[in-house]
């Protein structure tokens, strides 16, 4: 699509003005977490620190458990997105391309999860883990976090595999593949940017949790970021804001590393011979 | 029958749970090794863990075999986490710093240990005097003890401030309070940081309001008490304080109405000791001119009322291992670790032991230094301090505070006559309804 | 679709139960998991909400559907109720418009485009807790950055209450929530916009269709399914949502904010009723169950036609 020189400037102007209003929070945390102390609530506020200091990070980094935190994170919501999206993949595909009685049934009683706040089923749920000999572990909330995550990756799944073409699979299977042979090898390319996304949303799911952890973990050994974060620097009385800056910076970085990667992915095109007008 | 083909995305997924099976299996293998204590506390702050820390490594040190894990808590988290505990019998062995509001709704449900073998073992006479008068709940009988006391209404003043606008005294009455504020309000500063928010700090300061009118919220029979003119009086004064409170107080909480002092943004402030490690690190330039006094009453025969949430230590019924929780629980008061966990706050958290007090060890701490006739006053207001579960000597320990102040009732009555500018009669008495169906519940 | 393997067997009858066995068995692990996690809990609640429950000891005595006579006669529930309704429509349309539009403008040529599409999807990445307590930073009267942006430009004189009284509490929160959640539209949208084939563009231009007509007559059908599925997640999840209306405005002023979730936590950590908080969840759940139901019921008529 060609458009004139001044166009284009104007449009790459006006997007990123629309970017740095979006990420402006972002832009104040980091700028925040790399201010003393006595910097942080002149009156009027400044922008631009007057220095620059990484004493928070290394405090942060070096005095407090926060790696222990970024460790069961980044382990629990791994685990819980490779456990969701390789089961809706599966139950997803299912949904769409096969015929079976209380199909549509199903798939709207899977929903059922969503209709409940967290807060009532709280307390059943870690009476269960109590039961199951997992409590105040990270695999507690594997499952816990699995039991919200997998309806909404089935659902987002399934809305991207109704729009794969029924044709490329029938060729497949003309061509005498197996069922299982062509979902490997024809739709799962095809939904490959699906798949991509529901693993970012259900990652980014796990990874900002915080009731679940709340209750459900107790030690330090297993807990994940959020509530780290949360229960060491904020309390009723007192918030260290630097501190939690710096957390917060630090917490939201491996999510953009991880979603400037999978950008690729997202916006792959697809093979030859793909999708048919 | 088994799902046939397990591609790599099922292998991966098994894997992927292996991995986290692993990481969580030592968490629950090594709770039998040996007698293992869990502590909780909401109170976590990277300063007061090392003061934490240093109380355990000589607990284990002095008990071998003994192990102390520290959890942490927090102020949001721990009435579901202790719900949870408790349904499951997962207790913890011993729960510091909680409000005492919490312990005496623990403990009216049967779910606490009593306290008395430990107070015992920390030495009665060594508390200031009347101390744990409110945990006293059942006569003869201790729910906990405090771990430490807060004067959460201090008046803190700007001496600076006070002299450029030629204020010599120091306010002792509202209307002194009120002239000086109008006085020193101006040029981007305010006069009080009060909040007028939906909150719990909203609630538990009007509470203080209340009785600097020389009223109460609950008779000593608990049975309720607002409509009086004491309560009247004091949500008018509150009103007429808001044109000198900025204009966010609608929500502020503690956080805000802390910074708005510290920051400078007003001249006096309303909050406990946090004040001088926070202008230490953050405004250092006011710190010569800060000072902190008792706050106003109406007149000056009406006694000052001190709130002091009194953070606890208690120790839940069925929680294992008794002997040993209780020696742990008595063994935070030693010293050595109890003087590091008050420098981890000073002047906020206030010793419950008057030896402690007294000793130059706990008084070798620079903020406590430079500031000793506050931290001093601090003490001995905080000590006689009451709480709406112990609204004076006289009153019967009320288990249902924590509720009343949760169910915004009081926060809300404020809210509706100053905001929303409903007519008083009308907020009293639907306040009044509203408190006396939560006790009756 | 004529499916055909191998064998001689032939098509029909048996290969369509084989094909369904196989089906059935792939959504096995969804059903199980669903079973075995969410079924206990759910009836649980459903239980609770027939008792009084001291939460601490989820101990109490069976009262039947008082609770539930309770809420029909409470206005503060009635005010909840709606004012849940108006945040989930105002915060949702917002969400769905902004993640078009910022899709939309993510999928042309930029300047270091990949920049610009982490960037905008930061505030889905960042925690709730964390976003509001620097979004309380930024309304704030005092030193928020904010206000005095708007006062150095001559937009205000006074610093504005962002949070403490109405309307510019619900405002607030609805701003909030829209630009935390909407970067979730983007990226379906962005995803599903990837695969509109460019000659279907083509064929457009080339019958003179200008760009708003080529977005309404080739963008939106074929972003139809994934809108679909996207406005029922997010009306749910925002029906649902806590912490951000509970940590910006904790329900006030007065309860102008307040929704039906902080009155469940309320009613179960605060008043330690887990039997009324039990009860509010329930009529939450009869509502989006409603919802749910006559949402895919009109789509799937729209689908038929």
């Amino acid at each position: 699509m060609k458009r004139s020189i001044l166009g284009g400037i104007a449009f790459n102007l006006l997007a990123w003005t629309v970017v740095f209003i979006v990420a402006f929070p972002l832009v104040w945390m980091v700028i925040t977490s790399v201010k003393p102390q006595f910097e942080l609530f002149r009156i009027p506020p400044t922008f631009w620190p007057e220095q620059i200091t990484f004493e928070h990070y290394t405090r942060l980094l070096f005095e407090t458990p926060f790696l222990t935190y970024m460790r069961n994170s980044l382990v629990l919501s791994s685990a819980t997105t490779v456990l969701v999206v390789g089961v809706a993949t599966l139950g997803a595909h299912s949904l769409v391309r096969f015929r079976y009685r209380g199909r549509e049934v199903l798939a709207q009683l899977v929903l059922f999860t969503y209709l409940l706040p967290s807060v009532v089923l709280l307390l059943p749920l870690y009476l269960m883990m109590v039961w199951l000999g997992v409590a105040n572990s990270l695999f507690s909330l594997v499952i816990a976090y699995t039991s919200f995550a997998l309806p909404y990756a089935l659902w987002l799944l399934r809305s991207f595999m109704q729009g794969i073409p029924e044709d490329l699979e029938s060729a497949a299977l003309v061509d005498g593949a197996t069922r299982m042979e062509a979902f490997f090898d024809v739709i799962l390319p095809q939904a490959l940017p699906g798949i991509i996304s529901t693993c970012l949303f259900t990652f980014i799911l796990s990874w900002n949790e915080y009731l679940y952890a709340l209750v459900l973990v107790n030690t330090d050994a297993a807990r994940p970021l959020t509530t780290g974060v949360m229960s060491m620097l904020v309390s009723a009385f007192n918030i260290e804001w630097s501190l939690l800056m710096a957390a917060s910076v630090m917490m939201s970085i491996p999510l953009i590393i991880i979603f400037a990667f999978l950008q690729k992915f997202l916006t792959r095109g697809f093979g030859a011979g793909g999708v048919k007008g | 029958m088994s799902i046939l083909t397990k591609g790599d995305l099922t292998r991966r997924a098994l894997g992927g749970l292996a991995a986290a099976a692993a990481v969580a299996a030592p968490g629950v293998a090594s709770a039998q090794a040996r007698t293992t204590l869990r502590w909780w506390s909401p109170q976590t702050a990277p300063a007061q863990r090392e003061a934490y820390n240093f109380q355990i490594r000589t607990f284990e040190e002095a008990n071998p075999g003994v192990r102390v894990v520290f959890e942490a808590t927090s102020d949001e988290g721990y009435p579901a986490q202790m719900a949870a505990a408790f349904a499951s019998g997962q207790v913890p062995s011993v729960v510091t710093h909680l409000p005492s509001f919490a312990v005496s709704n623990y403990w009216q449900a049967g779910l606490l240990e009593p306290f008395n073998d430990v107070i015992d073992m920390i030495g009665p006479q060594n508390f200031y005097d009347g101390a744990n008068r409110v945990y006293e709940i059942t006569p003869g009988q201790y729910a906990g003890t405090g771990i430490g006391n807060s004067a959460a209404n201090a008046m803190w003043l700007r001496r600076d401030l006070m002299e450029r606008a030629g204020i010599s005294a120091t306010p002792r009455t509202w209307d002194q309070l009120r002239d000086a504020c109008r006085r020193m309000q101006g040029g981007g500063v305010f006069g009080v940081p009060l909040p007028y928010g939906r909150n719990s700090m909203t609630s538990l300061v009007f509470i203080c309001f209340v009785h600097g009118a020389g009223g109460q919220i609950f008779t000593p029979d608990l049975q309720v008490a607002v409509n009086s003119d004491a309560f009247r009086n004091s949500l008018e004064f509150y009103k007429s304080m808001r044109e000198f409170a900025p204009p966010g107080a609608t929500s502020y909480s503690w956080g805000e109405s802390l910074t708005a002092f510290v920051s400078g943004a007003t001249a006096t402030g309303i909050y406990t000791g946090r004040v001088l490690a926070n202008v230490a690190a953050q405004n250092p330039r006011i710190a010569p001119f800060i000072t902190a006094h008792e706050y106003p009453t109406v007149s000056a025969s009406v006694p000052h009322w001190t709130f002091n949430d009194f953070p606890s230590v208690m120790i839940p019924k069925v929680a294992p291992n008794m002997p040993m929780a209780k020696r742990f629980a008595a063994h935070l008061f030693r010293a050595d670790g109890y003087i590091r966990q008050l420098h981890a706050a000073p002047g906020h958290v206030l010793p419950v032991l008057k030896t402690i007090s007294a000793m130059p060890e706990y008084q070798a701490n620079p903020i406590i230094q430079a500031n000793r006739a506050a931290v001093d006053l601090m003490s001995t207001m905080a000590a006689s301090g009451h709480n709406l579960g112990w609204e004076s000597p006289r009153h019967r320990p009320n288990t249902k505070a924590g509720q009343v102040i949760a169910s915004h009732a009081i926060s809300e009555a404020v809210q509706r006559f100053v905001i929303n500018n409903e007519p008083i009669a009308q907020v009293v008495s639907t306040t009044a309804q509203r408190l006396e169906t939560l006790m009756r519940a | 679709m004529a499916a055909q393997h191998g064998t001689a067997a032939g098509r029909g009858n048996p290969l369509d139960r084989k094909d369904a066995l196989l089906g059935v068995m792939l959504i096995a692990p969804t059903v199980l998991i669903f079973c075995a996690v969410i079924v206990y809990p759910l009836v649980s609640a459903l239980y609770l909400s027939l008792f009084r429950i001291y939460t601490p000891t989820l101990q109490g005595n069976f009262v039947g559907f008082a609770n539930y006579a309770e809420l029909a006669g409470s206005p503060e529930f009635w005010r909840s109720l709606l004012n849940t309704a108006v945040w989930t429509v105002l915060t949702l349309t917002l969400q769905i418009v902004f993640g078009i539009a910022a899709a939309l403008m993510l999928n042309q040529a930029m300047l270091f485009r990949s920049l610009a599409r982490s960037l905008i999807l930061f505030p889905y990445f960042v925690s709730t807790v964390v976003a509001v307590l620097v979004w309380r930073w930024l309304f704030n009267d005092l030193y928020g950055i904010l206000n005095h942006a708007a006062m150095w430009a001559g937009i205000l004189d006074m610093p504005l209450d962002w949070l403490g009284s109405m309307p510019n509490s619900m405002i607030s929160i609805v701003l909030v929530g829209a630009w935390k959640y909407f970067p979730f539209v983007v990226i379906a949208v962005l995803a599903r916009l990837q695969t509109i084939p460019e000659p279907l563009y083509e064929a457009a231009r080339i019958d003179g269709a200008g760009a708003w007509s080529r977005f309404t007559d080739v963008t939106l059908p074929q972003l139809r399914e994934v809108l679909v599925v996207v406005v029922l997640l997010r009306a749910i999840w925002d029906f649902k949502e806590f912490d951000l209306i509970y940590l910006l405005t904790g329900g006030g002023p007065v309860i102008a904010t307040q929704t039906l979730p902080l009155m469940v936590y309320k009613e179960a950590f605060g008043l330690n009723e887990m039997g009324r908080a039990s009860a509010v969840a329930v009529v939450m759940m009869l509502v989006m169950l409603v919802f749910m139901l006559l949402y895919l019921r009109v789509n799937r008529a729209q689908d038929q036609r």
